[in-house]
């Protein structure tokens, strides 16, 4: 494996450019140790059912994508997407546990109230959608990877062999877990917690380490951040704290995100 | 017995500790059931030290030792070193190397009789192992690969190796090294055997990822089901099996 990294390195510094052929695939279970590496700080540094998380990402083969370039060797994920229902595997270890944290790392009340109603009573109509990347992931690709989880969660409300299955998937709003960085700054207003969400770009002192969580977060019904104990790669900004960051976003609002995400991809 | 364990959500046993027959080092940090799992087993037979080294957790992958001694890289601190020194036993030889391959638990694997060495190891080093750790050094790759620390891990009962090991090579390492070697995995088919797993003569810790089968397979080849260092630690383990498995 360090073999074949240092020769895509060296390239790399010979050209200055790399050639590589992004290819969408179905989960499938060998994919686990990469799908597993891409979601180790998914729940921060908690201790929780991490593997069966993943199997459980890999089992659903009908709507999930895995990101992996084209003829390479190692057959590495890139990035994972999907979307699980959280009413449907609500019986399983690691969803339990995923919702314990949740509950434990929320410190808004009026937010909480929400949260608690859309992990329990509303579960059913909740996908929870997973979406990590390896950093460098070149952006031209999320406007492709989005529509393809969109397009396959609407296939499978018609797709499904049951009646059952076909309804799980008639979601009536996301749940992201995410992350970002916060100016430290941001946090000595009056709510500690809440964003302000205000029509300027970076306005609010928030940087969204994936581009597209920012057209999430406009368009959500809610949000709330908690702060991390895991740190990333140095930052160079040492102003700005990691964060952890939770959002609720209305199916109906999705077509308006995949339109603003075209776009996006165009600008930069 | 073989116990699995989590290093936070990592299954990378072997890289946050390393165990010998004489002493067992776990990383700082993490949470303290990964400690007090260690303690568990071992803490009536060997000190188990908790260190850093170089200010990294990756302790397993930096270091190498056996019950004669301990190599820590140049990057070290005397603070890390005086501690290391102070919390082993003093039969164990602590040395600090100057060599250019500092990840020495990923260069090296050794028991207490031989050890494999990465091909490219300076000159010296290979001398200096010999001396501290008291052991009889062999330049090596193990199925093409010259990391020979990651891809296997050996005790003086057994050893198994990265699963693409040919059955010629397999008889050769087998032949040098004195023990009976297989090829397998460990965490789910993870390759890299010297990370996910830390062995000594009567026992070994692996990842939870590790399957039954794999389980299985560590526990037969490093003979630990008929291991007993004193009866006091078998009675104890016992009635820990069931907290784990």
């Amino acid at each position: 494996m360090e073999s074949s990294l240092k020769q895509k390195l060296f390239v790399c510094l010979l050209k200055g450019v790399v050639q590589a052929d992004f290819v969408f695939f179905d989960p499938k279970p060998d994919d686990f140790h990469g799908v597993k590496i891409l979601l180790q700080t998914y729940l921060d540094d908690t201790q929780w059912d991490l593997s069966g998380f993943v199997d459980l990402i890999l089992a659903q083969t009908t709507v999930g994508t895995v990101v992996k370039i084209e003829g390479d060797d190692d057959d590495t994920p890139f990035a994972i997407v999907t979307a699980l229902n959280l009413g449907r595997y609500k019986d399983h270890k690691c969803i339990k546990e995923l919702k314990e944290f949740l509950l434990k790392v929320c410190q808004e009340k009026d937010v909480i109230r929400d949260l608690r109603l859309l992990m329990g009573e509303q579960a059913h109509d909740v996908g929870l959608l997973v979406s990590q990347r390896v950093v460098n992931l070149p952006p031209q690709l999320l406007p492709p990877l989005h529509d393809a989880l969109f397009d396959e969660v609407s296939w499978a409300t018609e797709d499904e062999p049951t009646a059952e299955l076909r309804n799980s998937f008639r979601f009536k709003c996301y749940l992201l877990v995410s992350k970002i960085y916060k100016h430290k700054n941001a946090n000595q207003k009056n709510n500690r917690n809440l964003i302000r969400r205000s029509g300027s770009d970076g306005g609010d002192g928030i940087v969204y380490i994936k581009p597209e969580d920012e057209n999430f977060h406009k368009l959500s019904l809610w949000s709330f951040s908690f702060p991390m104990h895991t740190q990333q790669v140095e930052t160079q900004e040492a102003n700005y704290c990691l964060m952890g960051f939770v959002m609720a976003v209305e199916t109906a609002k999705i077509s308006t995100f995949r339109q603003q995400l075209q776009s996006l991809v165009v600008e930069s | 017995m073989a116990t699995r364990l989590m290093f936070e959500n990592s299954c990378e046993v072997g890289v946050f500790s390393k165990l010998t027959n004489a002493f067992c080092l776990v990383a700082i940090g993490g949470s303290e059931s990964f400690y007090s799992t260690f303690e568990a087993e071992l803490a009536d037979v060997i000190p188990v030290v908790k260190t850093s080294i170089g200010g990294n957790r990756i302790i397993g992958r930096l270091c190498v030792g056996n019950k004669n001694g301990l190599l820590l890289p140049h990057t070290t601190t005397d603070q890390e070193l005086q501690h290391l020194r102070n919390s082993l036993p003093d039969q164990v030889v602590v040395q600090r190397i100057e060599e250019r391959l500092s990840a020495l638990g990923n260069c090296i694997a050794c028991n207490d009789h031989v050890a494999l060495a990465h091909t490219d190891l300076d000159r010296e080093t290979e001398e200096i192992i010999a001396d501290v750790l008291g052991v009889e050094v062999f330049r090596q790759t193990i199925a093409g690969n010259i990391l020979v620390g990651s891809y296997c891990s050996f005790s003086n009962r057994g050893g198994l190796v990265h699963p693409h090991t040919s059955i010629e090579d397999l008889d050769e390492l087998s032949t040098l090294l004195q023990v009976p070697l297989v090829a397998g995995t460990v965490n789910r088919g993870s390759e890299v055997i010297g990370a996910g797993l830390t062995v000594n003569d009567w026992t070994a810790f692996c990842g939870s990822d590790t399957t039954a089968t794999e389980l299985s397979v560590i526990e037969s080849v490093f003979k630990l089901r008929e291991a007993q260092p004193n009866a006091v630690v078998d009675e104890m383990r016992k009635s820990l099996i069931d907290s784990y498995v």
